[in-house]
């Protein structure tokens, strides 16, 4: 049992090399890399033929100073081959050196871990409020599949699914913060919030969360409400749970005791991509609500041409993600216990 | 809980249920009569009684075998008794099933309860998804006892689970209780079946085709254990099986059904020795050899078994039967009784117009 959670971190090391291969391929399309200068090239011997359009070609890569394409030059190795420069650039990013943001002139990492508390918080509260909705959500939709309670609540939660998130959240907007002003406009705290109590922080904290949260998991809930419905009935269907109910178990108490366990399987499945998407956020959210977070940050930086802050939360991301995934499969093992002891069936 | 008449505890009897413990000298206690059973399903094509006007009984001790093809009722005729049928889809429609004289059809959900797997215990069909896949086997096998004996504490019932392996002839017990279903093999998934069936000491076992789905080795250490536990413990069986050949080896009465209906009932000896329904003697013709592939038991039966949906107003057997004649399709025969050799007692009931007839051939 433990062998497996040992092996499974392993697989760690193999899978950041991969995607760190990936992002350093990249890398070499950023401006100043062999590719972009290839292209660049083909539009300045394009542009003695039609004149009209080539400035435009070359007009967005002039929008990075040289000096500043010799520093990406020189962060990810384009003079050396390939292999030397990203060893090296693989060395920089395991200590965190992610280069120089190109808007901010400061550590990419830096600009990254000052979004992060406010991504986090996001994701984190998303995630409880989404599994503590809708696990419970589910079970009864699933006990009492094809009532009123249950066509109603799948109508409510397919509308908030249906609606974008950003509308959902301008609506909110206009009507309690803007014609009400229940709400504030937008921010992640109040400008007084170095000033207020610890109480104070975290009301002030949660005061300004209640919008955006509802924005973003309006459309959260359909997935894992359906998805624990139906794994929870394909479950009930189970034979395992009628020889539950021959062993002489109330139907209901089969449900918690055999069923249940069983349906959390895709439930935990999913969860690690759950965990991923909620922390790179939604920058159209965050846009509206103007909260700095990782979603945000990387819509700018891409809009700007930062791209050593879209390199750094590609990889960021990257990480997040396995680590996802490594979640999910423990959360899995932790439910089923095929997973943990392998698949081999003893014979006969 | 477990109060019913013929509760093992001398207790209960000393207690005294007149009209049970009266009996002496009678024939073996009457435990389970099903009378004119009929259950349908919702169907996207309307409803379909699948198991039509079905009896029989079982006495304490004796295993009754239920034969067919595949699809006949047998399956929903057991969960019919057990209360298992599929809700809402499926129901009950008609007839009784008395077990100890009380009809189960028409109790409470929570007595249901208190004699499934109590005194009335199941087995299925596929030993590898009746188990929960993620609980261990001791976990699953003490449910099946403390369900029935609240209050039992943990070193007990992890003893009794212990003692139920002991009895399923399941080696190193102690270290399966800790095991998950799918570390075990399908035989040895089915003696856990068994063992949980077991737990509470039923009166009625009822075996879904519990060998089907095991090689034909295992099937016969599966028969030879559940033939042992019968004598161990007295209880009797209700075996269901589309195999004719595992009959003989297990049953001494036969009950044969052909889509939805008996078609004949009768002591083990008199149906392979007499056969009077014509497809019981299809059946007869076709069982093979030991050194044939049991899976090609029924095959030799020329014909299909009519659509349930347009099944047929007079003999459902008609379109394959050699011996069909014009009142054969006219009208349904029913259930009949028909002569036993002398000295014996059990019935021998036949539901075709022309079972004389086909008697001469
Ligand atoms: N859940 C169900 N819904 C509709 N029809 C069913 C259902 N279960 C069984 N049936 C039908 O009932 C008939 C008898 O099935 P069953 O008792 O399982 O046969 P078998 O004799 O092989 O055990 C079949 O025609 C089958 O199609
Ligand atoms: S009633 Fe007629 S068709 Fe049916 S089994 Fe008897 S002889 Fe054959
Ligand atoms: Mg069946």
């Amino acid at each position: 049992m433990t062998s497996y959670f040992i092996r499974r971190f392993l697989l760690i090391v193999p899978t950041f090399i991969g995607v760190t291969i990936l992002v350093f391929a990249v890398t070499r399309l950023v401006p100043g890399g062999p590719i972009e200068r290839m292209l660049q090239e083909a539009a300045m011997a394009g542009s003695d033929v039609a004149a009209s359009t080539s400035g435009f070609a070359g007009h967005g890569a002039s929008s990075l100073s040289d000096a500043q394409i010799d520093q990406l030059k020189a962060y990810y190795g384009f003079d050396k081959p390939v292999i030397v420069g990203y060893a090296e650039w693989l060395g920089k990013v395991v200590r965190l050196d992610l280069g120089t943001s190109t808007r901010y002139s400061e550590p990419v990492w830096d600009t990254i871990k000052d979004r992060f508390p406010i991504s986090i918080f996001y994701g984190i509260t998303t995630l409880i409020l989404t599994y503590s909705v809708c696990i419970p959500l589910g079970i009864v939709k699933a006990i009492r599949h094809k009532t009123t309670f249950d066509n109603l609540t799948s109508a409510v939660v397919f509308f908030g699914y249906a609606i974008p998130g950003y509308v959902v959240a301008i609506a909110l907007l206009t009507v309690f913060a803007g014609n009400l002003g229940w709400f504030p406009l937008s921010g992640f705290v109040s400008d007084d919030f170095d000033d207020l109590g610890t109480l104070g922080k975290a009301a002030d904290v949660a005061y300004h969360a209640v919008l955006p949260l509802i924005a973003y998991l309006a459309g959260s809930f359909a997935v894992t409400t359906m998805l624990m419905k139906n794994s929870l009935m394909d479950n009930l269907a189970a034979e395992y749970v009628r020889t539950a109910i021959a062993k002489g178990m109330a139907f209901r108490r089969a449900v918690f005791a055999h069923a249940f366990r069983n349906s959390l399987v895709p439930i935990a499945t999913s969860f690690g991509n759950n965990i991923t998407l909620i922390v790179t956020g939604s920058f159209l959210i965050e846009q509206i609500f103007n909260i700095d977070g990782f979603g945000l940050l990387g819509w700018e930086s891409l809009v700007e041409r930062d791209y050593p802050v879209v390199m750094g939360i590609l990889v960021i991301s990257s990480i997040l993600f396995m680590v996802g995934n490594i979640l999910s499969d423990i959360c899995v093992a932790f439910v089923d216990p095929r997973v943990k002891f392998g698949s081999g069936e003893s014979s006969q | 809980m477990g109060e019913c008449a013929g509760n093992p505890h001398p207790a209960a009897v000393a207690a005294g249920e007149p009209e049970h413990g009266g009996q002496q000298g009678a024939p073996a206690a009457r435990l389970l009569s099903v009378e004119n059973l009929s259950t349908a399903f919702d169907t996207e094509d309307g409803p379909v009684t699948v198991v039509d006007q079905v009896s029989f009984e079982i006495d304490a001790g004796e295993t009754l075998g239920l034969v067919g093809e595949s699809g006949c009722g047998k399956s929903v005729t057991a969960l019919s008794i057990m209360g298992l049928l599929p809700r809402p889809a499926g129901s009950i429609v008609g007839g009784r099933i008395l077990f100890r004289g009380e009809d189960l059809g028409a109790a409470e959900a929570l007595r249901l309860q208190q004699v499934r797997g109590n005194r009335i215990a199941m087995i299925f069909q596929e030993p590898m998804t009746a188990l929960n896949p993620v609980q261990r086997i001791g976990r699953q096998l003490a449910e099946a006892y403390t369900l029935h004996a609240p209050g039992t504490g943990r070193n007990e019932a992890k003893g009794r689970a212990l003692e139920l392996l002991d009895q399923v002839g399941i080696p190193a017990a102690e270290r399966r209780l800790t095991e998950y279903p799918h570390q075990l093999s399908g035989g040895m998934r089915q003696r856990v079946m068994i063992a949980m069936a077991l737990a509470s000491r039923p009166d009625l076992l009822i075996a879904d085709e519990p060998t089907t789905a095991l090689d034909v080795t295992i099937q016969a250490q599966i028969l030879e254990l559940l033939r042992d536990l019968q004598r161990e413990t007295g209880m009797a069986i209700l075996f269901i099986t589309h195999d004719l050949g595992v009959i003989a080896e297990l049953c001494s009465r036969v009950v044969v059904m052909y889509a939805g209906r008996i078609a004949e009932q009768a002591s083990a000896p008199a149906l392979f020795a007499n056969p009077r329904h014509p497809y019981t003697r299809g059946l007869l013709r076709s069982v093979p050899r030991l050194e044939d592939d049991p899976k090609t038991v029924l095959s030799t039966i020329p014909g299909t078994v009519p659509d349930i949906h347009e099944l047929p107003t007079g003999c459902r057997f008609a379109n394959r039967c050699p011996h069909a004649e014009g009142v054969c399709r006219n009208r349904a025969p029913g259930l009949e009784d028909t002569p036993v050799p002398e000295g014996q007692t059990s019935t021998h009931r036949v539901a075709c117009h022309r079972w004389r007839a086909v008697e001469a051939v």
